[in-house]
Protein backbone atom coordinates (compact mmCIF):
# COMPACT_ATOMS: atom_id res chain seq x y z
CA UNK A 1 0.00 0.00 0.00
CA UNK A 2 1.36 3.33 -1.22
CA UNK A 3 0.04 6.66 -0.15
CA UNK A 4 1.55 9.64 -2.15
CA UNK A 5 -2.00 10.48 -4.08
CA UNK A 6 -4.20 12.75 -3.55
CA UNK A 7 -7.74 11.97 -2.60
CA UNK A 8 -10.12 12.59 -5.83
CA UNK A 9 -13.62 13.09 -5.65
CA UNK A 10 -16.27 10.12 -5.64
CA UNK A 11 -13.64 7.17 -5.46
CA UNK A 12 -16.39 5.21 -3.51
CA UNK A 13 -18.06 4.75 -7.05
CA UNK A 14 -15.14 3.89 -8.60
CA UNK A 15 -14.15 1.24 -5.85
CA UNK A 16 -17.97 0.50 -5.96
CA UNK A 17 -18.06 -0.22 -10.00
CA UNK A 18 -15.13 -2.33 -9.74
CA UNK A 19 -16.04 -4.72 -7.02
CA UNK A 20 -18.82 -5.22 -8.79
CA UNK A 21 -17.40 -5.58 -12.21
CA UNK A 22 -15.34 -8.43 -10.35
CA UNK A 23 -17.89 -10.37 -8.21
CA UNK A 24 -20.14 -10.24 -11.05
CA UNK A 25 -19.64 -13.89 -12.39
CA UNK A 26 -23.01 -15.54 -14.29
CA UNK A 27 -24.60 -12.08 -12.60
CA UNK A 28 -25.24 -13.68 -9.18
CA UNK A 29 -22.53 -11.45 -7.56
CA UNK A 30 -24.33 -8.67 -6.97
CA UNK A 31 -24.27 -6.67 -3.56
CA UNK A 32 -26.63 -4.18 -2.06
CA UNK A 33 -25.83 -0.54 -1.81
CA UNK A 34 -26.51 -1.03 2.12
CA UNK A 35 -23.81 -4.36 2.14
CA UNK A 36 -21.40 -2.44 0.01
CA UNK A 37 -21.18 0.39 2.70
CA UNK A 38 -21.08 -2.10 5.75
CA UNK A 39 -18.24 -3.66 3.45
CA UNK A 40 -16.33 -0.05 2.48
CA UNK A 41 -16.61 1.06 6.31
CA UNK A 42 -14.83 -2.18 7.20
CA UNK A 43 -12.41 -1.96 4.71
CA UNK A 44 -11.63 1.54 4.92
CA UNK A 45 -11.38 1.27 9.30
CA UNK A 46 -8.42 -1.76 8.47
CA UNK A 47 -6.37 0.22 6.20
CA UNK A 48 -6.80 3.31 8.54
CA UNK A 49 -5.30 1.45 11.23
CA UNK A 50 -3.13 -0.32 9.14
CA UNK A 51 -0.79 3.03 8.58
CA UNK A 52 0.12 3.41 11.91
CA UNK A 53 1.63 -0.12 12.34
CA UNK A 54 3.13 0.81 8.52
CA UNK A 55 4.34 4.14 10.09
CA UNK A 56 6.30 2.34 12.87
CA UNK A 57 7.57 -0.33 10.53
CA UNK A 58 8.73 2.44 8.11
CA UNK A 59 10.22 4.39 11.71
CA UNK A 60 11.73 1.03 12.28
CA UNK A 61 13.46 0.86 8.86
CA UNK A 62 15.00 3.91 9.24
CA UNK A 63 16.55 2.98 12.24
CA UNK A 64 17.84 0.34 10.70
CA UNK A 65 19.58 2.18 7.86
CA UNK A 66 17.54 0.82 5.48
CA UNK A 67 14.99 3.52 4.30
CA UNK A 68 16.32 6.75 2.19
CA UNK A 69 14.74 10.48 2.10
CA UNK A 70 13.26 12.41 -0.83
CA UNK A 71 11.38 10.08 -2.84
CA UNK A 72 12.30 7.44 -1.11
CA UNK A 73 11.19 8.86 2.51
CA UNK A 74 7.64 6.49 2.65
CA UNK A 75 7.46 7.69 6.50
CA UNK A 76 6.92 11.02 4.87
CA UNK A 77 3.86 9.67 2.95
CA UNK A 78 2.06 8.05 5.70
CA UNK A 79 2.76 11.28 8.07
CA UNK A 80 1.16 12.86 5.65
CA UNK A 81 -2.16 10.77 5.28
CA UNK A 82 -1.99 10.58 8.98
CA UNK A 83 -2.32 14.27 9.90
CA UNK A 84 -4.84 14.44 7.18
CA UNK A 85 -6.94 13.32 9.99
CA UNK A 86 -5.59 15.51 12.42
CA UNK A 87 -8.26 17.56 14.18
CA UNK A 88 -7.02 20.22 17.10
CA UNK A 89 -10.26 21.53 19.31
CA UNK A 90 -10.70 22.76 22.62
CA UNK A 91 -11.90 20.39 25.04
CA UNK A 92 -14.83 20.62 26.70
CA UNK A 93 -14.83 22.12 30.70
CA UNK A 94 -16.51 19.22 32.96
CA UNK A 95 -15.72 20.01 36.31
CA UNK A 96 -13.03 21.20 38.60
CA UNK A 97 -9.88 19.90 36.14
CA UNK A 98 -11.99 17.51 34.43
CA UNK A 99 -12.78 18.02 30.72
CA UNK A 100 -14.51 15.41 28.09
CA UNK A 101 -12.41 13.55 25.62
CA UNK A 102 -12.56 14.21 22.04
CA UNK A 103 -16.05 13.10 21.06
CA UNK A 104 -18.45 13.31 18.31
CA UNK A 105 -20.91 15.45 20.51
CA UNK A 106 -18.06 17.96 22.21
CA UNK A 107 -15.62 18.40 19.24
CA UNK A 108 -17.34 17.09 16.18
CA UNK A 109 -15.36 13.41 15.95
CA UNK A 110 -14.48 10.81 18.34
CA UNK A 111 -10.68 10.27 18.88
CA UNK A 112 -8.59 7.26 17.59
CA UNK A 113 -5.66 8.44 19.39
CA UNK A 114 -4.74 11.68 21.26
CA UNK A 115 -1.48 13.32 20.07
CA UNK A 116 -0.70 15.82 22.33
CA UNK A 117 -3.12 17.86 24.80
CA UNK A 118 -2.11 21.20 25.26
CA UNK A 119 -2.52 23.92 28.28
CA UNK A 120 -3.25 27.16 27.22
CA UNK A 121 -1.48 29.46 30.39
CA UNK A 122 -3.01 33.19 28.54
CA UNK A 123 0.76 33.59 27.06
CA UNK A 124 2.19 30.06 25.72
CA UNK A 125 0.97 26.67 25.40
CA UNK A 126 2.57 23.66 27.09
CA UNK A 127 2.33 20.34 26.20
CA UNK A 128 0.53 17.95 29.48
CA UNK A 129 2.20 14.86 29.52
CA UNK A 130 0.07 11.90 29.57
CA UNK A 131 0.45 9.93 32.93
CA UNK A 132 -0.71 5.93 33.39
CA UNK A 133 -3.29 5.81 36.32
CA UNK A 134 -0.25 3.43 38.09
CA UNK A 135 1.97 6.39 38.41
CA UNK A 136 -0.31 9.55 38.91
CA UNK A 137 -0.90 8.65 42.42
CA UNK A 138 3.21 8.61 42.90
CA UNK A 139 4.06 11.89 40.47
CA UNK A 140 1.60 13.76 42.69
CA UNK A 141 3.36 13.07 45.83
CA UNK A 142 6.77 13.50 44.07
CA UNK A 143 8.71 16.67 45.31
CA UNK A 144 10.50 16.73 42.21
CA UNK A 145 8.38 15.87 39.23
CA UNK A 146 4.82 16.60 40.72
CA UNK A 147 2.97 18.18 37.73
CA UNK A 148 2.57 21.94 37.82
CA UNK A 149 1.60 24.90 35.39
CA UNK A 150 4.94 24.57 33.84
CA UNK A 151 4.80 20.89 33.07
CA UNK A 152 1.02 20.30 33.17
CA UNK A 153 0.33 16.68 33.16
CA UNK A 154 -3.25 14.63 32.75
CA UNK A 155 -4.89 10.97 33.01
CA UNK A 156 -7.81 9.64 31.17
CA UNK A 157 -10.66 7.74 32.42
CA UNK A 158 -13.79 6.63 30.67
CA UNK A 159 -14.47 9.55 28.24
CA UNK A 160 -12.79 12.03 31.31
CA UNK A 161 -10.01 13.25 30.85
CA UNK A 162 -8.77 14.68 34.07
CA UNK A 163 -5.89 17.92 34.11
CA UNK A 164 -3.18 18.47 36.64
CA UNK A 165 -2.13 20.46 38.79
CA UNK A 166 -6.17 20.98 39.80
CA UNK A 167 -5.96 24.53 39.48
CA UNK A 168 -6.67 23.94 35.53
CA UNK A 169 -9.92 25.16 35.63
CA UNK A 170 -10.92 27.04 32.76
CA UNK A 171 -12.97 26.32 29.64
CA UNK A 172 -10.36 27.70 27.22
CA UNK A 173 -7.42 26.23 29.02
CA UNK A 174 -6.93 22.92 27.13
CA UNK A 175 -6.96 21.85 23.63
CA UNK A 176 -6.46 18.84 22.11
CA UNK A 177 -4.57 17.25 18.79
CA UNK A 178 -6.01 14.54 17.89
CA UNK A 179 -6.28 11.66 14.75
CA UNK A 180 -10.03 10.93 14.65
CA UNK A 181 -11.62 8.23 13.01
CA UNK A 182 -12.43 8.20 9.28
CA UNK A 183 -15.91 8.95 8.43
CA UNK A 184 -18.10 6.23 7.59
CA UNK A 185 -17.97 5.72 3.62
CA UNK A 186 -21.82 5.89 1.93
CA UNK A 187 -22.72 5.33 -1.35
CA UNK A 188 -25.70 6.90 -2.04
CA UNK A 189 -27.95 6.32 -4.94
CA UNK A 190 -31.17 8.32 -6.46
CA UNK A 191 -33.64 5.71 -7.72
CA UNK A 192 -33.73 2.79 -9.93
CA UNK A 193 -32.86 3.00 -13.37
CA UNK A 194 -33.34 -0.23 -15.46
CA UNK A 195 -33.27 -2.48 -12.00
CA UNK A 196 -29.86 -0.46 -10.93
CA UNK A 197 -29.70 2.15 -8.51
CA UNK A 198 -27.91 5.32 -9.87
CA UNK A 199 -25.33 6.94 -8.02
CA UNK A 200 -25.75 10.10 -6.33
CA UNK A 201 -23.49 12.30 -5.09
CA UNK A 202 -25.35 15.01 -4.10
CA UNK A 203 -27.27 13.13 -1.09
CA UNK A 204 -26.97 14.95 1.85
CA UNK A 205 -25.43 11.99 3.40
CA UNK A 206 -23.09 10.94 0.23
CA UNK A 207 -19.46 10.13 2.36
CA UNK A 208 -16.60 9.44 0.05
CA UNK A 209 -13.40 7.38 1.13
CA UNK A 210 -11.55 10.17 3.33
CA UNK A 211 -8.20 7.53 1.97
CA UNK A 212 -6.08 8.39 -0.84
CA UNK A 213 -6.57 7.81 -4.03
CA UNK A 214 -3.61 4.71 -4.01
CA UNK A 215 -5.66 3.03 -1.70
CA UNK A 216 -8.08 2.30 -4.12
CA UNK A 217 -6.49 -1.14 -4.77
CA UNK A 218 -6.79 -1.78 -1.45
CA UNK A 219 -10.12 -0.85 -0.53
CA UNK A 220 -11.36 -2.68 -3.59
CA UNK A 221 -9.17 -5.99 -2.27
CA UNK A 222 -10.93 -5.83 1.02
CA UNK A 223 -14.37 -5.29 -0.02
CA UNK A 224 -13.71 -8.00 -2.27
CA UNK A 225 -12.74 -10.56 0.14
CA UNK A 226 -15.94 -9.33 2.64
CA UNK A 227 -18.51 -9.42 -0.41
CA UNK A 228 -16.64 -12.99 -1.29
CA UNK A 229 -17.41 -14.21 2.28
CA UNK A 230 -20.57 -12.97 1.76
CA UNK A 231 -21.87 -14.49 -1.23
CA UNK A 232 -19.84 -17.68 -0.54
CA UNK A 233 -17.52 -17.42 -3.19
CA UNK A 234 -14.19 -18.40 -2.27
CA UNK A 235 -12.43 -18.09 -5.65
CA UNK A 236 -13.26 -14.53 -4.77
CA UNK A 237 -11.94 -14.04 -1.68
CA UNK A 238 -8.49 -16.32 -2.43
CA UNK A 239 -8.10 -13.87 -5.15
CA UNK A 240 -8.57 -10.64 -3.02
CA UNK A 241 -6.33 -11.96 -0.08
CA UNK A 242 -3.51 -13.09 -2.88
CA UNK A 243 -3.65 -9.71 -4.46
CA UNK A 244 -3.36 -7.75 -0.99
CA UNK A 245 -0.57 -10.27 0.09
CA UNK A 246 1.69 -9.55 -3.13
CA UNK A 247 0.89 -5.96 -2.01
CA UNK A 248 2.12 -6.18 1.18
CA UNK A 249 5.23 -7.71 -0.03
CA UNK A 250 6.04 -5.40 -2.14
CA UNK A 251 5.94 -2.52 -0.32
CA UNK A 252 8.10 -4.01 2.54
CA UNK B 1 12.08 31.23 26.33
CA UNK B 2 11.95 33.77 23.47
CA UNK B 3 14.97 36.86 23.85
CA UNK B 4 14.08 39.94 25.34
CA UNK B 5 14.17 43.68 24.77
CA UNK B 6 16.92 45.36 26.15
CA UNK B 7 13.85 47.71 27.82
CA UNK B 8 13.04 44.66 29.30
CA UNK B 9 16.02 43.75 30.47
CA UNK B 10 16.75 46.71 32.21
CA UNK B 11 13.87 47.97 33.57
CA UNK B 12 11.79 45.00 33.40
CA UNK B 13 9.33 47.74 30.71
CA UNK B 14 8.21 49.82 33.81
CA UNK B 15 7.41 46.99 35.79
CA UNK B 16 8.41 46.80 39.54
CA UNK B 17 10.97 44.58 40.15
CA UNK B 18 12.93 46.46 37.74
CA UNK B 19 16.18 44.32 38.28
CA UNK B 20 13.62 40.96 37.24
CA UNK B 21 15.98 40.38 34.13
CA UNK B 22 19.54 41.34 35.01
CA UNK B 23 21.93 38.55 34.17
CA UNK B 24 19.67 36.22 33.34
CA UNK B 25 21.06 35.98 29.84
CA UNK B 26 23.94 33.88 32.09
CA UNK B 27 21.54 31.36 32.26
CA UNK B 28 18.68 29.07 30.88
CA UNK B 29 15.59 27.87 32.25
CA UNK B 30 14.61 24.12 33.43
CA UNK B 31 11.39 24.76 31.21
CA UNK B 32 14.22 25.40 28.15
CA UNK B 33 16.22 22.34 29.38
CA UNK B 34 13.37 19.87 29.32
CA UNK B 35 11.93 21.49 26.34
CA UNK B 36 15.14 21.04 23.85
CA UNK B 37 16.18 17.79 25.31
CA UNK B 38 12.99 16.18 24.54
CA UNK B 39 12.82 17.97 21.03
CA UNK B 40 16.78 16.97 20.36
CA UNK B 41 17.66 13.97 22.22
CA UNK B 42 14.50 11.81 22.42
CA UNK B 43 12.63 11.02 19.83
CA UNK B 44 12.19 8.06 17.25
CA UNK B 45 15.55 8.35 15.57
CA UNK B 46 17.13 9.08 18.79
CA UNK B 47 19.25 7.09 21.63
CA UNK B 48 16.46 8.10 24.46
CA UNK B 49 13.23 6.60 23.16
CA UNK B 50 9.40 5.98 24.58
CA UNK B 51 10.59 7.64 27.72
CA UNK B 52 8.39 10.00 29.66
CA UNK B 53 8.78 13.69 30.33
CA UNK B 54 8.58 13.38 33.93
CA UNK B 55 11.73 11.09 33.94
CA UNK B 56 13.65 13.76 31.57
CA UNK B 57 12.24 16.75 34.27
CA UNK B 58 13.39 14.38 37.47
CA UNK B 59 16.98 13.78 36.30
CA UNK B 60 17.05 17.46 34.64
CA UNK B 61 16.26 18.68 38.39
CA UNK B 62 18.93 16.30 39.86
CA UNK B 63 21.52 17.18 37.34
CA UNK B 64 20.86 20.64 38.57
CA UNK B 65 21.44 19.99 42.01
CA UNK B 66 24.22 18.34 41.95
CA UNK B 67 26.10 21.50 40.21
CA UNK B 68 24.60 23.77 42.69
CA UNK B 69 26.68 21.76 45.17
CA UNK B 70 30.31 22.47 43.69
CA UNK B 71 30.21 23.30 40.26
CA UNK B 72 28.28 26.45 40.26
CA UNK B 73 30.17 28.16 42.72
CA UNK B 74 26.94 29.95 43.35
CA UNK B 75 27.24 30.85 47.16
CA UNK B 76 24.21 31.99 48.50
CA UNK B 77 25.07 34.93 51.64
CA UNK B 78 22.65 35.46 54.57
CA UNK B 79 22.91 37.92 57.13
CA UNK B 80 20.91 37.74 60.46
CA UNK B 81 21.58 38.28 64.46
CA UNK B 82 22.24 35.58 66.59
CA UNK B 83 19.51 34.97 68.88
CA UNK B 84 20.36 34.89 73.13
CA UNK B 85 20.08 31.33 73.00
CA UNK B 86 23.13 31.53 70.76
CA UNK B 87 21.26 29.93 68.14
CA UNK B 88 21.10 30.80 64.24
CA UNK B 89 18.63 29.15 62.43
CA UNK B 90 19.91 27.44 59.17
CA UNK B 91 17.89 29.34 56.02
CA UNK B 92 15.36 27.23 54.25
CA UNK B 93 17.64 26.68 51.05
CA UNK B 94 20.55 25.55 53.13
CA UNK B 95 22.23 22.59 51.92
CA UNK B 96 25.45 22.81 53.10
CA UNK B 97 27.94 26.36 54.43
CA UNK B 98 30.76 27.18 52.84
CA UNK B 99 31.67 29.93 55.68
CA UNK B 100 30.44 31.57 58.63
CA UNK B 101 31.58 35.21 59.61
CA UNK B 102 30.81 37.59 62.75
CA UNK B 103 30.50 41.28 61.44
CA UNK B 104 31.30 43.93 63.30
CA UNK B 105 32.53 47.22 63.17
CA UNK B 106 32.67 47.01 58.72
CA UNK B 107 34.96 44.08 59.22
CA UNK B 108 34.05 40.56 58.52
CA UNK B 109 35.76 38.08 61.06
CA UNK B 110 35.46 34.17 59.79
CA UNK B 111 34.89 31.85 62.56
CA UNK B 112 36.45 28.70 63.19
CA UNK B 113 34.19 25.59 63.65
CA UNK B 114 34.59 23.20 66.37
CA UNK B 115 34.76 19.81 66.13
CA UNK B 116 34.22 19.53 69.76
CA UNK B 117 30.60 19.39 70.28
CA UNK B 118 29.01 22.18 72.21
CA UNK B 119 25.37 21.23 72.31
CA UNK B 120 23.63 17.82 72.99
CA UNK B 121 20.04 16.70 73.83
CA UNK B 122 19.18 14.91 77.06
CA UNK B 123 16.83 13.01 79.11
CA UNK B 124 15.26 14.03 82.49
CA UNK B 125 16.71 12.07 85.19
CA UNK B 126 16.25 11.22 88.92
CA UNK B 127 18.77 11.29 91.63
CA UNK B 128 19.40 7.04 90.89
CA UNK B 129 20.29 8.05 87.12
CA UNK B 130 16.88 5.79 86.29
CA UNK B 131 15.59 8.09 82.88
CA UNK B 132 12.26 9.70 83.17
CA UNK B 133 9.25 8.71 81.10
CA UNK B 134 5.66 10.15 80.49
CA UNK B 135 2.66 7.95 79.92
CA UNK B 136 2.64 7.17 76.29
CA UNK B 137 6.36 5.71 77.60
CA UNK B 138 8.82 8.51 75.93
CA UNK B 139 11.20 10.00 78.07
CA UNK B 140 11.22 13.44 79.09
CA UNK B 141 13.45 15.65 77.73
CA UNK B 142 14.77 19.15 79.28
CA UNK B 143 14.64 22.27 77.49
CA UNK B 144 18.66 22.19 77.15
CA UNK B 145 21.23 19.70 78.57
CA UNK B 146 23.88 20.82 80.78
CA UNK B 147 26.07 21.55 77.84
CA UNK B 148 24.01 23.56 76.08
CA UNK B 149 23.09 25.35 79.45
CA UNK B 150 26.65 26.12 80.27
CA UNK B 151 27.33 27.39 76.47
CA UNK B 152 24.10 29.98 76.67
CA UNK B 153 25.24 30.52 80.20
CA UNK B 154 28.95 31.01 79.52
CA UNK B 155 29.52 29.22 82.52
CA UNK B 156 31.98 26.79 79.86
CA UNK B 157 35.37 27.24 80.27
CA UNK B 158 37.23 28.30 77.04
CA UNK B 159 40.78 29.78 76.50
CA UNK B 160 41.27 33.73 76.34
CA UNK B 161 42.91 34.79 73.69
CA UNK B 162 44.60 38.61 73.71
CA UNK B 163 48.22 39.06 73.41
CA UNK B 164 47.83 42.66 75.06
CA UNK B 165 46.11 41.22 78.04
CA UNK B 166 48.23 39.55 80.98
CA UNK B 167 44.91 36.68 80.93
CA UNK B 168 45.93 35.59 77.42
CA UNK B 169 46.03 32.07 77.43
CA UNK B 170 44.28 31.63 80.53
CA UNK B 171 41.01 29.24 81.07
CA UNK B 172 38.02 31.42 81.92
CA UNK B 173 34.45 32.11 81.57
CA UNK B 174 32.99 34.31 78.45
CA UNK B 175 29.25 35.65 80.16
CA UNK B 176 27.94 38.13 77.98
CA UNK B 177 31.05 39.16 76.44
CA UNK B 178 32.81 39.98 79.81
CA UNK B 179 35.48 37.53 80.55
CA UNK B 180 36.02 35.63 84.05
CA UNK B 181 38.70 33.96 85.35
CA UNK B 182 39.24 31.65 88.29
CA UNK B 183 42.26 32.09 90.84
CA UNK B 184 45.56 30.57 88.27
CA UNK B 185 46.93 28.46 90.77
CA UNK B 186 49.06 25.11 89.40
CA UNK B 187 49.92 24.87 85.60
CA UNK B 188 48.03 23.93 83.00
CA UNK B 189 48.61 21.41 80.46
CA UNK B 190 48.50 21.91 76.69
CA UNK B 191 46.24 24.49 74.18
CA UNK B 192 43.61 23.31 72.32
CA UNK B 193 43.99 24.96 68.82
CA UNK B 194 41.28 24.22 67.35
CA UNK B 195 39.14 26.89 69.67
CA UNK B 196 41.76 28.86 71.03
CA UNK B 197 40.40 31.97 68.99
CA UNK B 198 39.67 35.20 70.00
CA UNK B 199 36.70 35.02 68.12
CA UNK B 200 33.37 32.14 69.05
CA UNK B 201 33.52 28.83 67.29
CA UNK B 202 30.17 27.17 66.21
CA UNK B 203 29.24 23.73 65.66
CA UNK B 204 26.35 23.13 63.59
CA UNK B 205 23.56 20.88 64.41
CA UNK B 206 21.89 19.47 61.64
CA UNK B 207 19.14 17.57 62.71
CA UNK B 208 17.84 20.46 64.61
CA UNK B 209 18.79 22.94 61.98
CA UNK B 210 20.41 25.25 63.73
CA UNK B 211 24.41 27.09 64.28
CA UNK B 212 24.69 26.75 67.99
CA UNK B 213 27.57 29.52 69.19
CA UNK B 214 29.86 29.47 71.46
CA UNK B 215 29.19 32.39 74.16
CA UNK B 216 30.02 35.19 73.06
CA UNK B 217 27.96 35.42 70.09
CA UNK B 218 24.49 36.44 71.53
CA UNK B 219 22.93 39.58 69.38
CA UNK B 220 26.30 39.82 67.17
CA UNK B 221 25.49 39.94 63.72
CA UNK B 222 26.74 36.70 61.59
CA UNK B 223 27.11 36.08 58.05
CA UNK B 224 26.79 32.74 56.94
CA UNK B 225 27.92 31.70 53.28
CA UNK B 226 26.20 28.52 52.15
CA UNK B 227 25.33 26.65 49.23
CA UNK B 228 21.78 25.61 48.05
CA UNK B 229 20.20 23.26 45.92
CA UNK B 230 18.97 25.82 43.42
CA UNK B 231 15.31 24.23 43.59
CA UNK B 232 14.17 27.44 44.26
CA UNK B 233 11.42 26.19 46.57
CA UNK B 234 10.06 24.40 44.13
CA UNK B 235 8.99 26.99 41.76
CA UNK B 236 9.70 25.33 38.30
CA UNK B 237 9.75 28.70 36.56
CA UNK B 238 12.59 30.17 38.68
CA UNK B 239 15.01 26.76 38.32
CA UNK B 240 18.00 27.75 36.14
CA UNK B 241 21.46 26.95 35.29
CA UNK B 242 24.40 28.70 33.76
CA UNK B 243 24.68 28.31 30.38
CA UNK B 244 28.30 26.92 30.48
CA UNK B 245 26.61 23.48 32.03
CA UNK B 246 23.62 23.60 29.02
CA UNK B 247 25.56 20.98 26.97
CA UNK B 248 26.65 18.69 29.94
CA UNK B 249 22.74 18.83 31.60
CA UNK B 250 21.69 17.58 27.90
CA UNK B 251 24.93 14.66 28.36
CA UNK B 252 23.82 13.88 32.23
CA UNK B 253 20.13 13.49 31.30
CA UNK B 254 20.93 11.14 28.68
CA UNK B 255 23.41 9.32 30.63
CA UNK B 256 20.78 8.87 33.48
CA UNK B 257 18.17 7.08 31.18
CA UNK B 258 20.29 5.06 29.49
CA UNK B 259 22.09 3.97 32.40
CA UNK B 260 18.81 2.84 34.10
CA UNK B 261 17.55 1.92 30.87
CA UNK B 262 17.13 -2.21 29.97
CA UNK B 263 18.92 -3.74 27.02
CA UNK B 264 21.02 -0.77 26.59
CA UNK B 265 24.51 -1.93 25.58
CA UNK B 266 27.29 -0.84 27.56
CA UNK B 267 29.28 0.55 24.95
CA UNK B 268 26.59 2.99 24.55
CA UNK B 269 26.09 3.94 28.56
CA UNK B 270 30.12 4.12 28.34
CA UNK B 271 30.12 6.45 25.86
CA UNK B 272 27.36 8.60 27.19
CA UNK B 273 29.14 8.51 30.85
CA UNK B 274 32.35 9.59 29.37
CA UNK B 275 30.76 12.31 27.43
CA UNK B 276 29.07 13.81 30.53
CA UNK B 277 32.04 13.65 32.51
CA UNK B 278 33.70 15.35 29.54
CA UNK B 279 31.27 18.10 29.19
CA UNK B 280 31.60 18.77 33.40
CA UNK B 281 34.83 19.38 33.22
CA UNK B 282 35.06 21.55 29.58
CA UNK B 283 32.00 23.72 32.29
CA UNK B 284 33.91 23.71 35.24
CA UNK B 285 36.85 25.13 33.44
CA UNK B 286 35.64 27.47 31.66
CA UNK B 287 33.52 28.72 34.71
CA UNK B 288 36.93 29.17 36.82
CA UNK B 289 37.50 31.67 35.06
CA UNK B 290 41.35 31.34 34.30
CA UNK B 291 42.90 33.74 31.65
CA UNK B 292 46.59 35.58 31.60
CA UNK B 293 45.16 38.50 32.78
CA UNK B 294 44.02 36.81 36.34
CA UNK B 295 47.02 34.41 36.35
CA UNK B 296 49.69 37.48 35.61
CA UNK B 297 48.03 38.84 38.86
CA UNK B 298 48.65 35.81 40.93
CA UNK B 299 52.27 35.56 39.64
CA UNK B 300 52.94 39.26 40.91
CA UNK B 301 52.85 37.67 44.24
CA UNK B 302 55.61 35.03 43.37
CA UNK B 303 58.72 37.07 45.50
CA UNK B 304 56.98 38.01 48.25
CA UNK B 305 58.02 36.08 51.64
CA UNK B 306 55.34 33.94 53.62
CA UNK B 307 55.91 34.81 56.68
Amino acid sequence: MLIFALKVLQMINSVRNTVLSVLNKNNYGYISPSDFNLFAKQAQLDIFEDYFYQYNYQINKENARQSGTGYADITKGYSEVIDSFSVTEDLTYIATNTFSVPTEATTGSDYYLINKVLFNNGTSLKEMEQVSHSKITMLLNSLYTAPSLTFPAFTIEDSTLTAYPDTINSATEVKCQYIRYPKDPKWTYLSLTGGEPAFDSTASDYQDFELPLDNEPDLIMKILQYAGMSIREIAAVNFAQATENKDDADQK
Amino acid sequence: MAYITQYKYYENEGISPKDENWGSYQYVSLADVVNNFMLMYAGNHSLVNNEERFKVLFHAKRGIQELNYDAFKEIKILQLNVDDNLRFVLPSDYVNWVRVSVYENGVLRPLTENIQTNWSSAYLQDNNNDILFDLKGNALEPENSNLDLDRIRGSKRSIYLNQNSSFNGLEGYCCDGNWYFDYSIGARFGLNTETANINPTFVINKQAGVINFSSGMSNRSCVLEYVSDGMEGGEATKINLNKMFEDYIYAYIEYAILNSKLGVQEYVVGRARKRKQALLRNAKIRLSNIHPGRLLMNMRGQNKWIK
